[in-house]
């Protein structure tokens, strides 16, 4: 038992450790995904978040201080993440947070934010993070309703297909997915051939694709989460001969994916809400993350190198740290120019309203065109 | 006739898969004889295999099949550390130290990997270089064959290895009755060493023909040892024709039941075939009477 | 379980057990450390259940999480979805798992082991699945948001601080709850099941119910722990509720102690800090922290080599150690004598076997045997190896079940009774390799002996505890009742194994070699003993090798070889009998012809 008081003590002893900063900079938290199965993405995210504070410094911080970001590891699981906000906001002195990129997760710590309310940026791209009555919580990605719209207007109207399938994982994103593309075929006026779900590490895909050979689909649209997945799915789709096109979420076009399938993703289309060649500051982005760190740059890192840049110019623009007036100026902000796109704040907190299409040719990927709604 | 040759299509790639969890189900056996402990690190051997051939064909570039026997000698020397460092020094307790022990193995391969290897999965190279043959509107995917066609030789080869050298009948021996083994003059301890090697090469072999289709990834032999260890329990309990007839089963039954009933469920079908057998056959289909076991 | 805690040391704990959760009303610490306490505070209950299972009843478990989880979707469906109070929501989850558990339980704990293994997984990933694929009914993925907070007795507990004290009060009661179970009639039964299930069921225990109970109960466990969790979380979703949770689980209750509450407790903490303190290594051994998995991995092998009773079994060995001297001797003073008289009808024979037959597969090892054992005699049954003797003997106790032909107990014709129902008519038997459950003490062998069904005692923990002391005193080993029974040296193992017979009371005792490795003077010891009980109308049957003894004590002889009767009668006539002598020397030349 006096083990059990020892523990205690010294779990309290671990929590006050970190309380005697002198208060010399402003301190943004991040919680990612620093142990457990994700993360390697948490390595990324830290990376972008590094390179933007290491700009943001260099042109002279926040209110004349230095910006110091303050890491807390998830452990990749919704209790981690409740209590790795927790224990951000436990501290005191924080005065904004990055968030993770799962919407699960944010979903889980969303009641935290919301009662310590504390501006957070997050990742997450389920359209519901930003309207669970949670003023708190702002988007430095483009949500899924706006993926699908851009699969489905890209599919409707670049491509001319009318004879939809869509394929998504039954998990939280595949399912989301799944509803927001239901939804934006119908404002355009489709319904789909067929809709057909599996669970994540499906072994064969042969029922799926026999399915939508069935349908006569002439297009697929995806929502599926991981990449051996994608990789078995387009092989059988191929083998069984299917050569209806396939525009897909971010998932078909990662680097992961497009290695596992090989041939079989040659000329599929995918969406992204950052590709190095789209615009400018993607460009510029791009070269400096290879510089730095000698890997190519991608979601993971660049949208959390925005979040923590728009971060930045709202408490310059509020020239305050209170967080209703961080609140005021990120709404505030139209049209800034990120590595992702142009940031349009609403009243929701979302910022981004637009996808880059881009197509796998012969396992390079290359930009298309940009798909940005006003709405 | 679309109906015919999309259930044949269907019906070739269940037997591919279920003959990996034939294959994986054989290694479980042998161990389960041998030691009468459930190795629940069984999948994590496909895994290593898998890892191991990635390494030398694709990592250090050696040809495939230098590479391949590269990865069998690898899993030969695991399965010895496997022996001694997992079993061995729990040899004289219950089922349930070691059983648990397996487990921790499990996941300590499994994380180790990932600390080594990275989350991302790997592609394998097939083994022969056409992807397969439509035959009548099915297609046969040339992995799956080499997969079905080794599947049978390993099988007939463990047969023949178990019932016709001398190695095979001690181990025979050691499996049935250890204190009598000892008495014989068979060196128990190093019968069931080998006992894990073979099973680790076996696992490995699985892992090594799964790669192309599944992909080398760390939780690829979890799932697939969940299925394979019902496989045993369906085809009968330490039973090795039970093994291979369990595993095909399955894998037919959770493709033909994804068809035509739902595929997001398509892993609950394996483990309500499972229940069902417990219910109503606990033995297996080849097994003795569970109840006698007293 | 002799926790006997010291009134000092009782009092510290105390203190601190009711300073912990108040700490957060004394201190300003942050919501963090109090999400922290909150989540050690619910995984531990669910621990709790593991204890009852594994630790107590060894039996595994890999569903735990899955038990939390229905606890946990319980109060969310319930309270956000339904719109019921939060106490019925809580109660529709927690019976909902405890019914999971009793099915799972029924369908699978007759299998054993493995087979509970892999259901238990299955289950895990079924429950996974619905999950996440039934999205009307469970809300799929996205989980459930929103879960609100009871209040009791009118007392609001929105707040933080408040709701912890509720968690940890549960907490307590249930520690205590589990504390105090190995100590009950069912605590015991479980603890023998663990220790060796066959003679268990053999003694009188109802194997199954008890270990349905015990998964039954570590289902309700789970589900408090994962019910009072969603309250404090506010927010579940699936992935709170996977294979890898239940891992989590079952590493706590390894690492803390299987065998004991606050192992568990502890276990559970650590598992929940460790990540924590891993945060806070120097930069050199940070890769830890990435691999910690992979340390969790390794550290459950090393727990299963080293360290089985987990840190608190530790704890306990070294207070053991050297803050206490092991209480070796027991006073005996007020025992009663042991009452054995048995009644019954004098005339007809208490067993009787018809035409009794065992098949395995071709081998007839039992081939049409017929035996009347009379009331109050010694009967003996002897017979060259492999003759069918202890197959007879395994057919009488009920381990296996008749071929053919009928084992009729005083009139009762018990062919189909499983071994504890045959236990609780009267039947008891010792082995030939003495099964003893190894880490009870000999008074609790022995009081599981006691507890059969039907026996003629009064009822209660007191009844039994006398009863076992004077089967103790009966074999001369009362001043021994408090030591674990893996210390006492071989006879008196055997001991214990017959005191734990008699103090059920049986009418007919069963004796499978019962004189196997006893010394010369252990042996007279054990004659003198056979004489004792026989003196008080005990009906004994038994098999033994050594004809010496055999001679000396029985009244009849039955002789078998392969499988069938080849003479029967008084010993000195069977003895001389010249088929009998042919079976023992055919026999042993065959025998040395084989090897």
């Amino acid at each position: 038992m006096r083990r059990l008081a020892g523990i205690a003590a010294a779990a309290l002893a671990a929590a006050w450790i970190v309380c005697a900063h002198a208060e010399d900079t402003v301190k943004i938290g991040l919680v990612n995904e620093a142990t457990g199965p994700n993360a390697e993405a948490g390595v990324y995210t830290h990376n972008g978040a590094k390179l933007a504070l290491a700009e943001i410094n260099a042109a002279g911080g926040v209110l004349g201080k230095k910006l110091e970001l303050k890491l807390e590891d998830n452990q990749s699981t919704n209790p981690g993440t409740v209590l790795a906000f927790s224990k951000l906001f436990g501290e005191g002195g924080i005065v904004a947070i990055i968030g993770p990129i799962r919407s699960t997760q944010i979903q889980a710590a969303s009641p935290t934010v919301a009662k310590a309310g504390i501006p957070t940026m997050i990742g997450g791209t389920d359209p519901s993070l930003t309207k669970v009555n949670n003023r708190w919580v702002f988007r430095a990605r483009p949500n899924d309703s706006y993926s699908s719209r851009v699969i489905a207007d890209f599919g409707v109207n670049t491509l001319k297909k009318q004879k939809w399938a869509i394929i998504h994982s039954t998990d939280a994103f595949g399912s989301g997915g799944m509803n927001a593309l239901t939804t934006a075929l119908k404002d355009l006026g489709v319904t789909p051939v067929l809709v057909q779900g599996y669970t994540n590490n499906s072994q064969d895909f042969t029922p799926v694709v026999l399915a939508i050979k069935k349908s006569g689909a002439d297009v697929i649209g995806s929502y599926m989460t991981n990449s051996p997945d994608v990789g078995i799915f387009a092989k059988q789709l191929r083998q069984l001969g299917v050569t209806a096109e396939w525009v897909g979420s971010p998932s078909v076009v990662t680097d992961t994916a497009m290695k596992l399938a090989g041939p079989a993703l040659h000329g599929v289309y995918g969406i992204a809400d950052f590709t190095p060649d789209a615009t400018p500051e993607s460009k510029a982005y791009a070269k400096k993350y290879r510089d730095t760190y000698k890997l190519d740059p991608d979601v993971y890192s660049s949208w959390a190198y925005d979040a923590l840049r728009v971060l930045a110019l709202a408490i310059n623009t509020a020239k305050s740290t209170d967080p209703e007036a961080i609140r005021k100026a990120i709404v505030s902000i139209k049209g800034w120019k990120g590595v992702e796109g142009n940031y349009n704040f609403d009243e929701n907190g979302d910022g981004l309203r637009g996808y880059n299409v881009v197509k796998n040719e012969a396992g390079k990927v290359s930009f298309i065109k940009h798909i940005d709604f006003k709405d | 006739m679309e109906f015919i040759t999309e259930n044949l299509q269907i019906l070739f790639t269940g037997l591919g898969l279920g003959s990996i969890y034939a294959l994986v189900a054989l290694g479980f056996v042998l161990i389960i004889r041998a030691t009468n402990v459930v190795n629940f690190a069984q999948g994590d051997f496909a895994m290593l295999g898998g890892y191991a051939m990635v390494l030398f064909f694709t990592g250090l570039g050696w040809p495939y099949w230098i590479a391949f026997i590269g990865a069998l000698l690898a899993m030969a020397v695991f399965g010895v550390l496997f022996n001694y460092g997992v079993y061995y020094p729990l040899r004289h307790r219950s089922f349930l130290p070691v059983l648990i022990s397996t487990l921790g193995a499990s996941i300590f391969l499994q994380n180790t990997v990932l600390y080594v290897a990275g989350p991302q999965p790997k592609p394998l190279d097939k083994l022969l270089n056409f992807d397969g043959i439509t035959l009548g509107g099915v297609f046969l995917d040339s992995q799956y064959i080499v997969i079905l066609v080794a599947t049978v030789a390993l099988v007939f080869f463990t047969f023949l290895f178990f019932e016709k050298t001398l190695l095979g009948k001690k181990l025979q021996a050691t499996s049935q009755d250890k204190d009598m083994a000892r008495l014989l003059g068979i060196p128990v301890a190093l019968m069931i060493a080998i006992t894990f090697i073979y099973s680790a090469v076996l696992g490995g072999i699985a892992g090594v023909l799964v790669g192309p289709i599944l992909f080398v990834s760390i939780g690829m032999g979890s799932i697939i040892a969940l299925k394979a260890f019902a496989a045993t329990i369906i085809g009968g309990f330490g039973d090795v024709k039970g093994a291979i007839v369990g595993g095909l089963l399955l894998g037919v039954i959770e493709s033909l039941a994804a068809q035509h009933i739902s595929v997001p469920y398509k892993d609950a079908y394996a483990f309500l075939a499972l229940f069902l057998f417990l219910l109503f056959r606990p033995q297996g289909i080849f097994g003795e009477k569970v109840s006698e076991k007293a | 379980m002799q926790n006997r805690i010291s009134l000092p040391a009782l009092i510290v704990l105390a203190i601190i057990a009711i300073a912990l959760p108040l700490i957060p009303y004394q201190l300003h610490v942050s919501t963090y450390v109090v999400q922290m306490f909150m989540q050690a505070v619910t995984y531990a209950i669910a621990v709790l259940g593991m204890v009852v299972v594994l630790g107590y009843t060894g039996q595994i478990n890999l569903a735990q999480a899955a038990f939390f989880g229905l606890g946990a979707y319980g109060v969310a469906l319930g309270t956000v979805g339904g719109g019921i109070n939060f106490w019925i929501s809580l109660m529709l989850g927690v019976g909902a798992a405890t019914v999971a558990g009793l099915a799972l339980g029924l369908t699978t704990l007759r299998l054993g082991g493995h087979y509970l293994a892999m259901i238990t997984i299955s289950f895990q990933q079924i429950f996974d699945l619905i999950l996440v694929n039934w999205v009307e009914f469970t809300r799929g993925p996205d989980g459930i948001a929103g879960i609100g907070r009871p209040s009791l007795f009118g007392w609001e507990l929105a707040d933080d601080k408040a709701y912890l004290v509720l968690c940890t009060a549960v907490l307590y009661a249930l520690v205590f709850a589990v504390w105090y179970l190995p100590s009950t009639r069912l605590g015991r039964a479980m603890r023998s099941v663990r220790e060796n299930e066959l003679a268990a069921e053999v003694v009188g225990v109802h194997t199954l119910r008890t270990k349905v109970i015990a998964f039954a109960l570590s289902a309700l466990l789970g589900a408090i722990g994962g019910a009072l969790y969603a309250g404090g979380f506010a927010y579940i979703s699936p992935d709170n509720f996977n294979f890898a949770r239940s891992i989590e689980f079952l590493t706590a209750t390894l690492l803390g102690g299987a065998q004991s509450p606050f192992g568990g407790v502890i276990g559970t903490v650590l598992i929940v800090q460790l990540p924590e303190w891993l945060k806070h290594l120097p930069e050199s051994l940070r890769f830890i922290k990435d691999v910690y998995l992979a340390v969790y991995g390794i550290g459950v092998i090393l727990i299963m080599v080293f360290l089985y009773e987990g840190i608190w079994g530790l704890v306990k060995n070294l207070r053991a150690k050297y803050f206490t001297t092991p209480q070796i001797t027991t006073d005996t003073r007020g025992v009663q004598p042991l009452v054995l008289d048995v009644q019954g009808d004098g005339s007809r024979p208490l067993l009787r076997l018809e035409n009794l037959q065992k098949h395995f597969g071709g081998l007839k090892a039992v081939d049409g045997i017929d035996i009347d054992v009379q009331r109050g005699t010694v009967h003996a049954l002897i017979g060259p190896n492999g003759s069918g003797k202890t197959t007879s003997l395994n057919v009488v106790s009920g381990i296996y079940r008749p071929t053919g032909g009928k084992v009729v107990l005083d009139g009762e014709d018990v062919s189909m009774l499983k071994p504890h129902q045959r236990a609780g008519r009267g039947v008891g038997r010792t082995f030939q390799n003495i099964r003893l459950f190894a880490s009870l003490s000999a008074l609790e062998n022995v009081m599981v002996g006691a507890q059969r069904d039907n026996n003629p005692i009064p009822k209660g923990d007191k009844a039994l505890r006398d009863r076992a002391m004077s089967a103790l005193q009966f074999v001369g080993m009362a001043d021994r009742a408090h030591v674990i029974v893996r210390n006492l040296p071989y006879g008196h193992q055997r001991l214990v194994e017959i005191a734990r017979v008699l103090a059920g009371h049986p009418k007919l005792l069963l004796l499978d070699e019962p004189a196997a490795g006893l010394n010369q003077t252990e042996k007279m010891e054990f004659v003198e003993l056979l004489k004792r009980l026989r003196g008080h109308g005990l009906t004994i049957f038994l098999i033994d090798h050594d004809m010496g003894l055999v001679e000396k004590v029985s009244d009849r002889i039955t002789v078998l070889n392969f499988g069938r009767k080849i003479a029967e009668g008084a010993p000195a006539e069977v003895l001389r009998n010249p088929d009998v002598i042919a079976a023992y020397l055919g026999t042993a030349g065959e025998a040395n012809a084989a090897a």
